[in-house]
Formats: structure tokens, sequence, C-alpha cells
């Protein structure tokens, strides 16, 4: 679903709250945590979709580390997944074993294991997992609390909307969109642990809802605003390329629409980057508002190991909450 | 409703975009399309102007109709002649440190760079991305002739990546006709991950 009509949803829902439960739905949060004492809390999350690559073994890769991500964004270590699957009948069997094989390995090289699971017939394939990590209540990393003067660092390049966009179309082989498909099938781990070492005041996971987006509702939630500079995101290769072949998926537009508050100041040049900014994302990498001082070692050691294509794409600034402003370049 | 040589109504991207492609491939001079959404409507008028064609929509009774026409003083271009896809599109990277080519008298080295890039927006084989760094970066600013051309690049979807350190050392910044500002790492992965690399 597109952002805005589940944000419509949700408000009309009965607000949850428990002493315990630390995250709001209302936030956005990546995962939901409830703490069960002191000094631990769980973190909670789910996340489905139809396959966006061809091999089935990667498609589970891609699904099981794009569910992962929630519970790094929020600070947190995986413990546990659910198989979520709908399978056509039909399809040869071998199929799913392969794609769970991928969930299964992607779950274990976070150092989770998977319990159990529950599967469906449906007319379109889909698989997902439900994960559960720990994380301690005082140190986990929440969408809100971005503060002004922090710079955004985002640690993966974005464009797999449009690059699965282009697969589905034969514009692009699985193996053209290498760097891309590498990149959804990394965990996010890593860069999380070394977020965790700054001092990062607030972190989520660059999906759904495009780096413009995910970003809105990080700055929404912090009641802050920011600049984005179209010009330094990273893009995989043939992104812009694929943009102008007429391959940006329909998700765009309600990313587009669901970002009110968006101030466009970027010249014709970066009008197929705007598209890539909006771009639906699959295991998209972790979109974090770093300290300023905190933001050179940070990038540093992102691109030393991880991320080597982790940037700088932005900076917040003082209310009003919610507003963006994209521009090409820094300013100032 | 208006009619349409080619009705998408009803069809999800990427479908609208291949059925144009599909049009253009077999020759089709003008011809419109019909679709009932705006991100059918920007992809194909995105898609026919990459490839070289003129566009013109307008909003019909819940959708757009695209007007696809051979681009302006164009008109004698064959589909042919038109990336139809990326199949013309190799995966070569082209790299040009230096507004001249090669070392010696610069004037020569200057007119042979102009003659190269006037060669490539005419050549049918064309790279995917072309990096300028160094005092290439001059081809992109300030040397008409090679903007022409690049221009021509750009428009058959060749990605244009121009070093904003090079830029910012020769205070030409505010002057980029052509392409757009990219960094070390972004060069650096399109120079490593190239299949076949030209330097000029």
């Amino acid at each position: 679903m597109g952002p805005g009509d589940l944000e419509q949803i949700l408000s009309a829902l009965p607000e949850e709250s428990a002493p315990e439960l630390l995250t709001s739905l209302r936030t956005g949060e990546d995962a939901g945590v409830y703490r069960i004492s002191q000094r631990l809390a769980i973190v909670q999350t789910v996340d489905f979709f139809p396959p966006i690559v061809d091999d089935p073994y990667t498609f589970g890769q891609i699904t099981a580390a794009n569910a992962l991500s929630d519970v790094y964004a929020m600070g947190g270590r995986p413990i546990t997944a659910l198989n979520i699957v709908a399978f056509p009948c039909g399809i040869d069997l071998q199929v799913l074993e392969k794609i769970l094989l991928g969930g299964h390995d992607k779950i274990h090289e976070a150092g989770a294991v998977i319990v159990g699971g529950h599967t469906i017939d449906d007319d379109e394939l889909k698989y997902g997992l439900a994960v559960t990590g720990l994380v301690d209540p005082a140190k986990m990393t929440t969408i809100a609390g971005a503060r002004p003067g922090d710079v955004l660092v985002l640690t993966k390049p974005i464009g797999t909307g449009i690059l699965a966009t282009a697969l589905k179309a034969g514009l692009l082989t699985e193996e053209e969109m290498g760097e891309a498909v590498a990149s959804m099938r990394a965990l996010n781990r890593e860069a999380a642990d070394i977020l965790n070492r700054y001092r990062v005041h607030a972190c989520t996971d660059v999906t759904g809802f495009g780096l413009v987006g995910h970003l809105y509702e990080m700055v929404k939630a912090g009641g802050v605003s920011a600049e984005l500079w179209a010009g330094e995101v990273p893009l995989f290769e043939r992104t812009l390329e694929m943009v102008s072949m007429g391959m940006v998926p329909e998700g765009k537009k309600r990313n587009f629409e669901y970002a009110k508050n968006v101030d466009l100041r970027t010249k014709e040049e970066d009008d197929l980057m705007l598209e890539c900014l909006y771009d639906p994302q699959t295991s998209g990498g972790l979109l974090a508002s770093v300290e300023s001082s905190d933001a050179d070692s940070a990038l540093e050691e992102l691109r030393g190991a991880p991320c080597p294509r982790a940037t700088a794409v932005g900076t917040v600034s003082e209310g009003p909450g919610g507003a963006i402003i994209i521009i090409h370049g820094r300013s100032g | 409703m208006a009619d349409a040589d080619i009705d998408c109504r009803g069809l999800k991207c990427p479908e609208p975009v291949l059925k144009t492609r599909k049009a253009l491939a077999e020759g089709a001079g003008n011809f419109t399309v019909l679709v009932d959404n705006e991100t059918a409507r920007d992809n194909v008028s995105r898609f026919a102007r990459t490839s070289g064609r003129d566009v013109k929509v307008t909003e019909t009774d819940g959708g757009f109709l695209i007007a696809i026409t051979p681009a302006a003083g164009k008109a004698e271009q064959t589909a042919a002649e038109v990336p139809m896809s990326c199949d013309s599109v190799t995966r070569t990277v082209i790299f040009v440190s230096s507004d001249e080519i090669g070392t010696g008298e610069s004037e020569l080295g200057v007119t042979l760079m102009k003659s190269f890039m006037s060669s490539a927006a005419e050549a049918d084989d064309l790279p995917s991305t072309m990096i300028f760094m160094n005092s290439g970066v001059r081809l992109v600013t300030e040397n008409e002739e090679t903007i022409e051309n690049l221009d021509r690049l750009t428009d058959r979807g060749v990605d244009i990546l121009v070093c904003g350190t090079c830029l910012d050392y020769y205070g030409l910044t505010e002057r980029l006709k052509v392409g757009r500002v990219s960094n070390m790492y972004e060069i650096q992965s399109a120079l490593i991950s190239a299949p076949k690399l030209v330097c000029i």
C-alpha cells in the first residue's frame, strides 16, 4: 500500500498504548518495541512481497535481508524469524525450497534462527518473514530524535525499484543489475554496528516509501526539517539510464504524493534524479541522522568496509516539522 | 474518449512503455498512446524523448493521450537510427581526463577532441557512460561544439558524469551545460565496474 493510504487507515484505528510499548504506529517506526524488563525489549517486524528478481535463492536472501533490516534500524539484534509464504499451485516445489533456503541462510548469517512459518495458496507467489530481535531500551535508535545540525548519512545507493521494473521489462538482465542485487541481499548489520558507535540521533531503513518518503517520516517524527542534496545521492549503475527509458515504477507517484511539504529547488538537470529519490526501495540502506562532528568519521568507517558508497546526502535544520528542501548540492 | 493507436488503459508499468517501444521498433512514425495514469504518462513520454521523438500530451476524459512524432529537424530519421532499447547502448565507459586528445600541439589536440565528440554523437554504438575529469570538464562547460554533441549523446541515453571537484577547481561549477555533477566514489565505481573502458 502507498504510505498515504496507510497513514489514513492507521489514524482511524484506536491508538495502542501500554506502559511497556516503546513505539507508536503513528510515528512510522520501522518495528514495534515492547519492553520486557528494564534492560531488555523485544523488537518485532514483518515484511513480505512478490519476487523482484528471477533467481529464487537470491529472492529468499533479499527478502530476509529486507525483513531483518527493520531490527537493525532500531539498533537491535535479531534472534528469531517466522516464514510467511503465499504459493500458487502448479509451480515447481523446488522453487519454494530455494527461496526458503535463501531466507534460511540469510537469517543464519544474521545470527538468528527460523522457528516456524505459515503457507497459503495464492495466485501470486509472495515470501516474507516476521522477525523478532532484542534491544536495550536505553540504546535503541528510533525514527524520531533527529536534531538541527545533524548530517544525514545514507549507507547504500538507491534505485532498486527502477532497476527491478527494467528487469521485468527485459531491458536489463539480473547480471546487469548485479550491483543492486548484491546490495539488496547485504545485511545492514555491520552498518548498524558502526553507526551505533557514533552519536546517531535517529535512524530508519530506506524501503517502500523511497528516500524522500522515509526522510519525511524522520523529520515529521522529530519535529525538524531537512535539506536533501539530490546531486549527492548515490545511485546504482544504470538507474538514470533506466529512468530515461521510462522504467519508473508506480509506487513512485504514491511516494511523491505522500511526502507533503517538499520544496523542490532543483534545476532541470536533476529531473531524472528526482524520480530516483521517490523510488520505492527493497532492502535499502540505513538513513541515519548523525551528530555533525561524528559524520566524517562514521562515513569513513562505513566506506572502509561494509558500505563503500555510504554518502552524506543532506542536513537537518530547525522546524517546521516535516519540511524538506531538495536542492542539487550542499549549500553554504 | 479520444481514439488512440495504442490503448494502454488498465495496463501496469512497464507495459505501456513496452508497447510504445514495440511500435517504434516496427517503424511507426506518428502515433498516439492512451494511458490512464500519470506514471505511465511520464514513463512513455520520457521513453519517447529518449528515443529521439517529440511528445505532446493532452489530458482526456480519465486519461492522457500522448502524441509521438519524429523530432523536429529529424523527420528523415529512420527507426533504425534511434536507440529503441538498451540493446544499442553498450556497457562501454569513456573516460575523458583532458580537453585535448594526446600530447603534442594543443591546437591539434583540441581539434581532435571536437572531432571525436562529433563522431561519438553520430555513432550507432553508444557508450553507457562518459566521465569528464580534470581539464576534460571544459568540454561540458565552455566548448560549445562539444556541448552540442554531448547534448545529443545525453538525449540518446548516455549518462554523462562530471567531476565536481574539477568543476570547482576551474571555477566552472555554475557553467555546467551538459551532464551531471558526480563524485570520486561514483566515478571510481563506474571505472572499476566497466566491462570496457576507453580512456582518451
